[in-house]
């Protein structure tokens, strides 16, 4: 197998505010895209000739991913105008495609070693998972190492084997795609047809991203596995456990306690006395005011956080302004998202370019839109809308 | 202004020639061509046409041989056409040259060559340079190139190929030239993109340098005596000078701007000492400051004046490059800067020779490492933009504005609380800037609009005059609308009788002390009856009531308005050429750098 094809033009809807400006591949965790992650995987497994199929916000992947050069790959791009499912957006890649190739999700973080043996795998297959909440996915039926049939999303599954969405194809495929829009009613098509789809199942790492508070876990998973790397300057007195990396021009100031796995970007300005603690991402040229204590979060490229802050299980997306004594502190919240209730244990999920007055509470759970301007001294709750003003 | 590509080794030449030449098409494209010595027969092969390089590559016949020598043409001397393009070569054809610079002595060499017996084909100044290295050649082309330089008057980067000699003879006055090592092979350009798919160990020429380069030696003389010439590893891969993705080099350039400004931040806030400090010439008595530059980065250093005066409280005189020649009297305390994207611009190097004679100290800020700005200032500092192809300057425009803002700021003895806050809005612009490309929908519907018009106005009122000049030139280059920026009390000194329903005006409007006063400008403007847009900040209501139509930019400090408001006209320049199905990386008539006066 010498081609991929990654499919990468899905929107994500349920992940709004963060997908309002950037397609779901584009989502940062721990430093990098997830994307890269499923790039950075096939060149380490050799694969180096990759056709990404994008379109939601399309200029976002072409400014970070540029022609594949810095990664190690020569990509190919080609645009699917509207989302109509993963089976139209595999058919866009036809005439970029040869003989045998790989087919992935661009928004499934999928590491080098849960694909290593499905490379060398014989068209057509599937790379399969056991997973804890199979009703999230496609749930497959396998006998005798082939796929007998594949439901999607059922009420109850029949087995906790999922599809992982990660296929190996010849040019064939392209014949049975009809009127299906997505990837797996092909597939049942095939089956009833009598083709044969092999099934391989991986222990490796897939994880899947649906809302916002996924993005932690994510988060949490890959860290525990970065490289450390001292970049910049760390002033005397500063406490480094664990695993820690910063980037390259940052300060990190007296004081500081810091606890891995925590990954800091290049240029930032943190402390002194501030306490970051596992498992958190920071971006680029973000600044950290002096007794701010940052856990558990992702906090995106150029934010401010102000003195005196309390941020926990949190995502901050770029650009947000906070001024002190900013509290996000986490607890059981009922987050609802497209009508579904979702008992989960976060702070709060804040939108790109966000402005924070002093003094402002989050309670936990809370999401608030891109772009929005909340004066001093507010509780927030809910969701809040983009460019909400909070006056 | 032309591109010059040549390969010494063990591989075909023209396949390498071709692709090579394909890079430097934004140093011009009215016409281009190849030489390759083949070896045996031992003699010169070439093939040329006012065409582009991709049109010529379908129609060139396969050359044979591992010399070569290219170029593409932006015609200065003798209109595009076969016999004016280059390589150029003698009466036996047994020499072939190809020239980027002016010979100004060419009319009477000409005169005499011909009188020698020498037969001229085409209107070029070049022409005369095959001919006179074909009058002094004895067994020795180095010394006959020597012999025929000494005769012409004027600048050059010239290539020199001669059949049965198996090497490449350069020369460089005034015009770049590199040399690019391989293995085994060596290269010659005018600029690296031309050769980064094959190497990235360059060596820059020097003024009055002579190279003989041969498929694994490089000899450089200078005044007959060899020299030795540093080689520089080229950090940006071939990937930069690569579309990813999008449609046009001009796009991807103008959405590269978050990150130039993100990697400009890293750079200049970390490193230790200052390259250049302002405060320091101000301290050692300096009492003004000379800002040069052309096109785009003269609007750059207008925008530059408003930053240094603000912050600095010296006053700023900002000059065009091409005119300073003939004025613009200067004293030796004067800290002058001279803004060049490609470090090339010739006027801009004469500007700067002169400025020295007087005794001036001068600072460089140029795009391309090694360029000759750099090597005649006593300082230079570089832009992190990479390499620009797009012939519209976009992305080097804001690290330029980003370098006078590091200068301005980093070192001034400004309050410290005003520079606290300056930082953090610095630091936030990365973001701000992705915010007006994420807009980029509502752009092209005011495109759309505007594509429809033949004229258009620009205003704007303090910092934001130069972002109207800097608007005007972005469309009127690549749409081919006539637009033109004002300042914006200036439209009622005569261009108020152009104003009426087919002359949209575009206000800049920003959150500063300009402010009430440009709403009554743009009421005047309205009562002509001119369709009005609006480029105003968020948040800003009366506005709306107004301009027919808003274009909001999220809101900064009004000393970075120029960075947001200007990447909005980049996008509303782009998109209206778009609309009219214009050229955008090539605009006609048009050449990235300017190396002819």
């Amino acid at each position: 197998m010498k081609q991929a094809v990654i499919l990468a033009a899905g929107e994500g809807q349920r992940l709004r505010p963060f997908t309002v400006t950037k397609p779901k591949v584009m989502l940062s965790i721990a430093g990098k895209p997830i994307l890269q992650y499923v790039v950075e995987s096939l060149a380490l497994n050799g694969i180096r000739n990759i056709v990404l199929v994008v379109g939601y916000r399309r200029e976002q992947v072409f400014d970070y991913m540029g022609s594949g050069e810095q990664f190690g790959v020569d990509i190919t791009y080609i645009t699917q105008e509207r989302q109509l499912g993963t089976a139209h957006a595999l058919a866009q890649a036809k005439a970029a495609t040869e003989n045998e190739f790989l087919v992935l999700p661009g928004d499934n973080l999928i590491e080098a070693d849960t694909i290593g043996q499905f490379v060398a795998i014989k068209p057509e297959a599937m790379l399969v998972k056991r997973v804890d909440n199979p009703t999230r996915y496609g749930v497959v039926t396998i006998d005798n190492g082939m796929v007998k049939d594949i439901v999607e999303k059922p009420r109850e599954a029949k087995s906790n084997v999922v599809n992982t969405g990660i296929y190996a194809f010849t040019t064939e495929i392209f014949s049975f795609i009809e009127a299906q829009l997505d990837i797996p009613d092909v597939l049942n098509n095939m089956l009833a047809q009598g083709e044969p789809i092999s099934a391989q199942k991986t222990d490796g790492t897939w994880l899947d991203i649906v809302y916002p508070w996924d993005i932690l876990s994510l988060n949490d998973a890959v860290l525990r596995q970065i490289q450390t790397n001292l970049g910049g300057t760390i002033e005397t007195g500063v406490s480094l456990k664990g695993l820690v990396s910063v980037g390259k021009d940052t300060v990190i100031r007296s004081n500081s306690y810091i606890v891995g796995p925590v990954v800091i970007g290049n240029n930032c300005d943190i402390g002194p006395n501030v306490c970051i603690l596992p498992a958190t991402s920071i971006g680029d040229n973000v600044v950290i005011s002096p007794f701010s204590n940052v856990k558990n979060s992702v906090i995106s490229d150029d934010i401010s956080i102000g003195p005196s802050c309390i941020i926990q299980d949190s995502v901050i997306d770029k650009g947000c302004v906070i001024k002190g004594h900013f509290t996000a502190c986490s607890d059981q919240a009922d987050v609802e998202v497209d009508d579904e209730h979702h008992l989960v244990n976060i702070g709060a999920m804040l939108g790109e370019g966000c402005s924070l007055g002093n003094n402002v509470v989050a309670q936990p759970g809370v999401i608030v839109g891109n772009h929005c301007q909340v004066q001093a001294l507010k509780l927030l709750s809910g969701r809040l809308p983009d460019k909400s003003l909070v006056f | 202004m032309c591109g010059i590509v040549d390969y010494i080794g063990d591989k075909q030449a023209q396949p390498i020639l071709l692709s090579s030449l394909s890079r430097l098409e934004y140093r011009g494209y009215d016409s281009c061509g190849i030489a390759v010595s083949s070896s045996p027969p031992r003699r010169i092969e070439a093939y040329k046409d006012a065409v582009r390089v991709e049109a010529l590559a379908k129609m060139v016949p396969q050359l044979g041989g591992t010399a070569g020598i290219g170029h593409t043409r932006w015609a200065t001397c003798g209109e595009p056409s076969q016999v004016n393009a280059h390589p150029h070569c003698d009466c036996a054809g047994n020499i072939a040259v190809v020239h980027n610079g002016v010979i100004n002595n060419f009319q009477r060499l000409r005169q005499q060559l011909t009188s020698e017996g020498h037969n001229f084909v085409s209107e070029t100044d070049t022409e005369v340079i095959p001919h006179l290295i074909e009058k002094y050649y004895d067994g020795n082309l180095e010394k006959a190139v020597e012999a025929a330089l000494r005769d012409v008057e004027g600048s050059y980067a010239i290539v020199v190929l001669m059949a049965g000699e198996p090497k490449l003879v350069a020369a460089k006055k005034d015009s770049p030239l590199i040399i690019g090592i391989g293995d085994r092979e060596n290269f010659i350009a005018s600029d690296v993109p031309a050769i980064l798919d094959y190497t990235n160990r360059v060596i820059y020429l020097e003024e009055g340098d002579i190279g003989v380069v041969t498929k694994d030696n490089i000899k450089i003389k200078r005044d007959g005596t060899e020299v030795s010439r540093k080689e520089h590893k080229i950090l940006w891969s071939i990937e930069e000078a690569q579309k990813g993705g999008y449609e046009h080099f001009m796009l991807k350039e103008i959405h590269e701007q978050p990150k130039v400004i993100r990697d400009t931040l890293g750079e200049y806030t970390s490193s230790a000492e200052p390259v250049v400090d302002l405060a320091r010439i101000r301290d050692e008595g300096i009492e003004s400051m000379l800002i040069l530059a052309c096109g785009t980065s003269y609007y750059a250093a207008l925008v530059g004046k408003y930053i240094v005066e603000e912050l600095l409280r010296i006053p700023v005189r900002v000059e065009i490059a091409s005119e300073f020649s003939y004025y613009g009297q200067t004293l030796a305390r004067t800290g002058a800067i001279v803004i060049t994207q490609s470090g090339e611009t010739a006027d801009t190097l004469k500007a700067v020779k002169r400025l020295k004679e007087v005794g001036c100290r001068v600072v460089a800020i140029t795009n391309v490492v090694g360029s000759s700005a750099s090597r005649i200032a006593d300082q230079t500092i570089y832009t992190r933009a990479g390499p620009e192809i797009s012939v519209a300057a976009t992305k080097s425009f804001t690290a330029q504005l980003m370098v006078l803002y590091w200068l301005a700021m980093g070192y001034s003895k400004a309050d410290a609380r005003r520079l606290a806050t300056m930082l953090l809005g610095l630091r936030q612009l990365p973001s701000k800037v992705q915010q007006v490309l994420d807009n980029e929908a509502i752009i092209l519907e005011h495109a759309k609009y505007l594509s429809k018009y033949e004229n258009v106005f620009f205003i704007g009122r303090g910092i934001n005059f130069p972002v109207a000049l800097e608007g005007a030139l972005k469309l009127k280059e690549i749409s081919y609308i006539h637009a033109e920026g004002y300042a914006a009390g200036e439209l009622k000194h005569g261009p108020f009788a152009l104003l009426g329903e087919n002359t949209p005006v575009i206000a800049i409007v920003a959150q500063d002390n300009t402010y009430e006063v440009m709403l009554t400008n743009i009421k005047e403007v309205k009562a002509r009856k001119s369709p009005l847009i609006a480029l105003a900040e968020e948040g800003d209501e009366a506005i709306g009531e107004l301009a027919d139509f808003v274009i909001t930019v999220p809101r900064v400090d009004a000393l970075f308005s120029p960075v947001v408001n200007t990447v909005a006209l980049q996008l509303l320049a782009y998109y209206t050429a778009k609309e009219r199905g214009c050229p955008i990386d090539f605009p006609r008539n048009l050449a990235k750098s300017v190396t002819v006066e």
